[in-house]
């Protein structure tokens, strides 16, 4: 290597590590948090050791039903991850096959359905949700959720469908599939890529949703991003409590992220045009 | 095995573009047909048609007699090998090749067979687990085959298959395809840009531009005898020489350019005197070196292509019209058009000599400028 080549390479790992630490501090805070003593929390200045104690977790464990929260959230989010992919998919692939010129107009129109804001949204939907009975359930929040994450697959499936030649889908009809045939055996797992990252958009979505499940959801349906925040009491708020709780809902979306961070790179950039 | 008739078959897409017009075309059972043209000439549409891919908007196709317009492209059991291959990414190499067979819900130990078999026959063996992204242009190409062959189809489609490949390989290809064909004697339609390949493969050959055919003939045919100016300038590399003049009964016909008067085949004895005619020459019927009474020019410049030399001539006397055919230098054809002459590899021309050409009457053609046609 070059010695200019090395110094490039050195001024832009420097930066990486910086940027890194940036963004990483408050999630290490947070972690540190949940591992102290009540005492080392507010400690001035914050002492990088401390003898890790189970205190936290413990209290979280007294005060919450974990199990209940977890199970929330992964009935909101699989029930919307699934939804939004059963509608979102064949709209996407319907817009991008389709010889109209509106079908570009279309799909950017379902993007902005995804850009409008939730509280917007929110007091209509409250009232609906009431006169249907279905408030205080999961399903109001998988409703409202797939109706904005389904808005996004189209979207992204589109631009993906549309990157993929059409040569595919003839090839497998004169192989002897129908239209349709050709669709579910060689559009969509070609397509494999993009659905697994738009699976990972919709959970991140509807996993870390707050406004709609605190308004629509009750204390045995709420999800732990709600819950989160009951860590704030009327007087103070308990660190220690809320850095234990978030890592049950931080874990599974790092780890989802993990393993899938190839598709979801490939699913983000490829075909969006 | 099947027989493809097109009965004034056109295409009109919706804007009013016609990409097909009234195209009669009759394919044998077990025939090597060959549509060739320009881009945008209508010989992809006119495939597309036969697989059903392509919705016909006049006229009849019938497959084996029975009129398919309406036929789902499944229904119709034909393969097509695809310009992109189209391999399904998501496939080994053995169920890309076996795929029309799943559908067809052939069983399991015939399909192995087969695409055993097919593999074994396309030098694919070895590749059968692969995913088509871990394979390299040529094998791609072959798996593409290997879907097509494994079916036994009534015909194979082939939409510029030899395109993606370099020189080497599609030089390779070409007779690996055209052997294939004949052992197996199923209809093949092959469509092409390249006249190599037209005059290669194929039993017959349709010459096709502006969506109509403008010559269909066997590859020898054409290459003698050709319909018209669009078909002389097509066919045959480099392309044909074309030269203004006029008519001029000398001791038989012959045609004035120039300075120069050149002998006519007995053939054109009918032709009146004076009138204007476009001749077509080609390169390889042009004698370096010949006596008197041929025409002379300069040499622009040479390339040694080793076995021949191939001379770009000029002369400010002649009028020389350029091919009327998209091809590499066709712009500094168009600008300042030149004479091309093949000669052996052995012969020494140096730039700026001036050289002379002898013609046999029999190689000349001869056109009528306004319609094109042969004359």
């Amino acid at each position: 290597m070059s010695s200019l080549a090395l110094k490039h390479n050195i001024a832009r790992r420097t930066a990486l590590l910086v940027i890194t630490i940036l963004f990483l501090l408050p999630v290490a805070w947070l972690i540190s948090t949940a591992w102290k003593s009540s005492d080392d929390i507010f400690s001035i200045p914050p002492g990088l050791l401390f003898n890790p104690s189970l205190t936290q977790f413990n209290s979280v464990f007294a005060y919450f039903d974990v199990w209940s929260l977890l199970r929330s959230s992964v009935i909101i989010s699989a029930g919307t991850v699934v939804l939004s992919l059963l509608l979102g998919i064949p709209a996407g692939y319907a817009l991008a096959r389709s010889t109209s010129k509106a079908a570009i107009g279309f799909a950017y129109f379902f993007l902005a359905i995804r850009m409008v804001p939730a509280v917007a949204a929110l007091i209509p939907f409250y009232l609906m949700m009431r006169d249907l009975g279905l408030l205080g359930t999961w399903w109001s929040v998988v409703i409202i959720n797939t109706m904005l994450n389904t808005a996004f697959v189209t979207w992204m499936m589109f631009s993906y469908f549309r990157a993929m030649p059409r040569d595919l889908e003839e090839a497998a009809m004169t192989d002897g599939c129908t239209q349709l045939g050709s669709f579910f055996k060689v559009a969509i797992p070609s397509a494999r890529s993009g659905i697994i990252a738009s699976v990972l958009f919709c959970v991140m979505f509807s996993w870390n949703d707050f406004l709609y499940p605190m308004f629509l959801t009750r204390l045995d349906t709420k999800p732990l991003s709600v819950a989160l925040l009951t860590a704030y009491g009327t007087k103070d708020i308990t660190w220690g409590t809320l850095g234990a709780l978030a890592h049950f809902s931080t874990i599974p979306i790092v780890l989802m992220a993990l393993f899938l961070n190839r598709y979801f790179v490939q699913g983000a950039t490829a075909g969006v045009h | 095995m099947a027989q493809i008739t097109f009965d004034s078959v056109s295409k009109t897409y919706e804007g009013g573009y016609a990409a097909v017009r009234d195209l009669d075309l009759d394919i044998k059972d077990g025939e090597f047909m060959v549509l060739v043209g320009p881009s945008g000439c209508g010989k992809s549409t006119a495939l597309r048609m036969i697989a059903g891919l392509e919705e016909i908007t006049g006229g009849e196709l019938r497959i084996n007699g029975r009129i398919a317009n309406g036929l789902a492209p499944r229904d119709r059991d034909i393969a097509m090998v695809f310009q992109s291959y189209a391999l399904y990414p998501h496939l080994t190499v053995a169920q890309n090749i076996g795929f029309g067979l799943r559908t067809r819900q052939v069983d399991r130990a015939t399909i192995d067979r087969k695409v055993r078999e097919t593999a074994e026959l396309l030098e694919l063996t070895e590749y059968l687990g692969r995913k088509p992204a871990k394979l390299s242009g040529g094998q791609r190409q072959r798996v593409a085959m290997g879907r097509a062959l494994v079916r036994s189809p009534n015909a194979f489609l082939m939409d510029e298959p030899l395109s993606n490949l370099d020189a080497r390989l599609r030089g390779q290809m070409r007779s690996e395809i055209a052997k294939l064909q004949r052992m197996t004697a199923v209809t093949t339609i092959y469509v092409t840009h390249d006249q190599v390949e037209a005059m290669t493969m194929g039993d017959r050959v349709a010459v096709m531009n502006r969506g109509t055919i403008q010559q269909l003939d066997t590859p020898r045919a054409l290459y003698d005898r050709p319909k018209n100016l669009f078909v002389a300038s097509f066919i045959g590399s480099p392309p044909m020489n074309f030269l203004r003049g006029t008519v001029e009964a000398a001791e038989g016909p012959a045609v004035r350019l120039g300075d120069t008067l050149l002998r006519l085949d007995p053939r054109h004895a009918g032709l009146g005197q004076g009138r204007p005619v476009i001749l077509g020459i080609r390169p390889e019927a042009m004698r370096v070196g010949g006596d008197s009474g041929g025409l002379s020019a300069t040499a622009a410049f040479v390339e040694d292509l080793g076995a021949t030399l191939l001379l770009h001539l000029e002369n400010a006397e002649l009028d020389i019209v350029p091919p009327n055919v998209a091809e590499d230098d066709v712009d500094l054809n168009v600008v300042r058009p030149r004479l091309r002459a093949v000669t052996e590899g052995t012969a020494r021309i140096a730039r700026d000599e001036v050289v002379r050409l002898a013609v046999a009457p029999e190689a000349i053609h001869v056109f009528d400028p306004a319609s094109g046609e042969a004359l």
